[in-house]
């Protein structure tokens, strides 16, 4: 068992809600589906276990031993104010804490807990989705979760490198390829896009400093999927993350590619990169 | 009417060019179909036009082969409910005043036009308890705003292109907002948790 002494900027994640996209009910899960799952295998846990995923500002004592794994975003933590070391398993005494204070570089990481975290569930996860409002276990300071069987098959991995931002980002052409113009083609992979304060973990928006309003005709709404790239008529390019909605009309020009997309979400408000078509 | 099969990046696929409500009417089919081919789909999601299937990625190429092989009909099949849900509307959305100008017609004009009109569910989607209604009057076809609210309220009445809805809860979004109403689209303690499913019949009365 753990206690949340702080929960910060902080929500529960696993695999998400297969199943029922056509309720309208986002798939969800982690963001960082690469840095979840190096967690949970780290970690000796099933692959759909559950985790932190936090972007700082936590505290979380042991109330019994245990060994935990962070992974992600490069950020500045402790355990009982000794540095940790991220993507490698750490045993934690009862009582020891650990606090992740803020992220060096990128946005969030994956706290798993040999065993996953216990708790509620609705529609078959624990996956807090911040677009649906679907919260199975609302988080609070004193909070204390229960932990599964540790299975004692941690392992350790070679070259796991640090996390590095991403500065271009390919994508496959998307559904709605055929109605940019040349012209508006050209604009796409021309400009600096830089990653809007609007970013969450429903979408990755990236605005760009020449303009790009399109004038475009009506368009049935489709159904979107985790890395659709949709532009906006204003210009905007709205990548879809974990809780996209599951449909919506505007121009899907791409996909971003899974590796890319993850390495996406993790990009600070700000940041700047190209956008590439993948041959 | 011809229907397409392409991939919809690395791990999913989309079939389009589906007559209005063919789409929603497939999807048990598509379940069958990749089930018997012992591929595993992750989710099937009918749209107006549309449908998309989410696969692992290895498994794209023999997925796209069974919706080829998928028997479309080019009618609509119509799934006709006697359900009738009734949903009070309070005229005031910030872009009632737009719309009226957009449309060239007066507030009552689209009050009248969007409170006598019979509505059903085509299909959900956009977030849970999002269902896209037809039977809009054409006089109201407005094409989305050109740039998404970052918040609507939850219990807005909007209208885009061809359809109405209300959204079930505070989110973004890019449709025109006329109302707002204070019933409850969305409750996960309900069974089933969706007030509209496809095929519902909606109407909207308009209250002061």
């Amino acid at each position: 068992m753990i206690r949340l002494d702080r929960v910060g900027l902080t929500t529960v994640q696993d695999a998400g809600r297969p199943g029922f996209a056509h309720l309208g009910v986002p798939l969800s899960g982690a963001t960082d589906r690469g840095a979840y799952q190096l967690a949970n295998r780290l970690a000796g846990n099933s692959p759909g276990a559950a985790v932190l995923e936090t972007s700082g500002g936590l505290i979380f004592t042991a109330l019994s031993d245990l060994n935990f794994v962070v992974t992600g975003a490069d950020c500045v933590a402790h355990v009982d104010h000794r540095p940790l070391r991220q993507n490698s398993t750490i045993f934690l005494r009862r009582n020891q804490s650990v606090e992740i204070n803020y992220m060096r570089s990128g946005v969030r990481c994956y706290v798993a807990i040999s065993g996953g975290l216990l708790g509620p569930q609705i529609l078959c996860s624990q996956s807090h989705d911040v677009f649906s409002g679907i919260i199975p276990q609302a988080l609070s300071d004193g909070l204390e979760i229960n932990v599964g069987i540790d299975s004692g098959s941690m392992s350790s991995l070679d070259g796991i490198t640090t996390y590095q931002p991403l500065e271009c980002v390919q994508f496959d052409w998307g559904p709605h390829y055929d109605e940019l113009t040349s012209d508006a083609y050209k604009r796409l992979i021309d400009a600096t896009w830089y990653v809007s304060a609007q970013s969450n973990r429903t979408s990755t928006q990236l605005s760009n400093r020449q303009g790009f309003a399109l004038v475009m005709g009506d368009l049935p709404s489709i159904p979107l999927v985790r890395g659709a790239m949709q532009l906006a008529p204003d210009g905007q390019l709205i990548v879809m993350q974990a809780d996209h909605p599951t449909s919506g009309g505007y121009l899907v020009i791409g996909v971003v590619l899974p590796t890319d997309l993850d390495r996406l979400s993790q990009l600070e408000v700000g940041a700047s990169l190209q956008v590439v078509p993948n041959r | 009417m011809v229907t397409r099969v392409r991939p919809y990046g690395r791990e999913a696929s989309i079939v389009d060019g589906l007559s209005e409500g063919v789409a929603a009417s497939l999807r048990a089919q598509v379940i069958a179909d990749c089930t018997a081919a012992e591929l595993t789909v992750i989710d099937v999601v009918p749209a107006a036009s549309t449908l998309v299937v989410t696969h692992r990625e290895r498994d794209g190429e023999l997925v796209r082969r069974v919706l080829g092989a998928l028997h479309v009909s080019s009618t609509a099949v119509n799934v006709r409910h006697e359900d009738l849900v009734e949903i009070p509307v309070r005229y005031d959305g910030d872009d009632l005043t737009e719309v009226a100008t957009a449309c060239s017609l007066s507030i009552e004009q689209v009050i009248a036009l969007h409170s006598n009109a019979d509505y059903q569910v085509a299909f959900c989607g956009f977030a849970p308890g999002f269902a896209y209604l037809t039977g809009l009057p054409k006089e109201l076809r407005l094409a989305r705003r050109s740039s998404p609210r970052p918040r609507v309220a939850a219990g807005s009445v909007a209208i885009a292109a061809d359809y109405s809805a209300v959204y079930p809860r505070e989110s973004p979004g890019g449709w025109h907002l006329i109302g707002s109403t204070t019933t409850s689209l969305w409750d996960t303690h309900r069974d089933p948790p969706a007030l509209l499913q496809p095929g519902t019949r909606v109407r909207f009365v308009s209250v002061s």
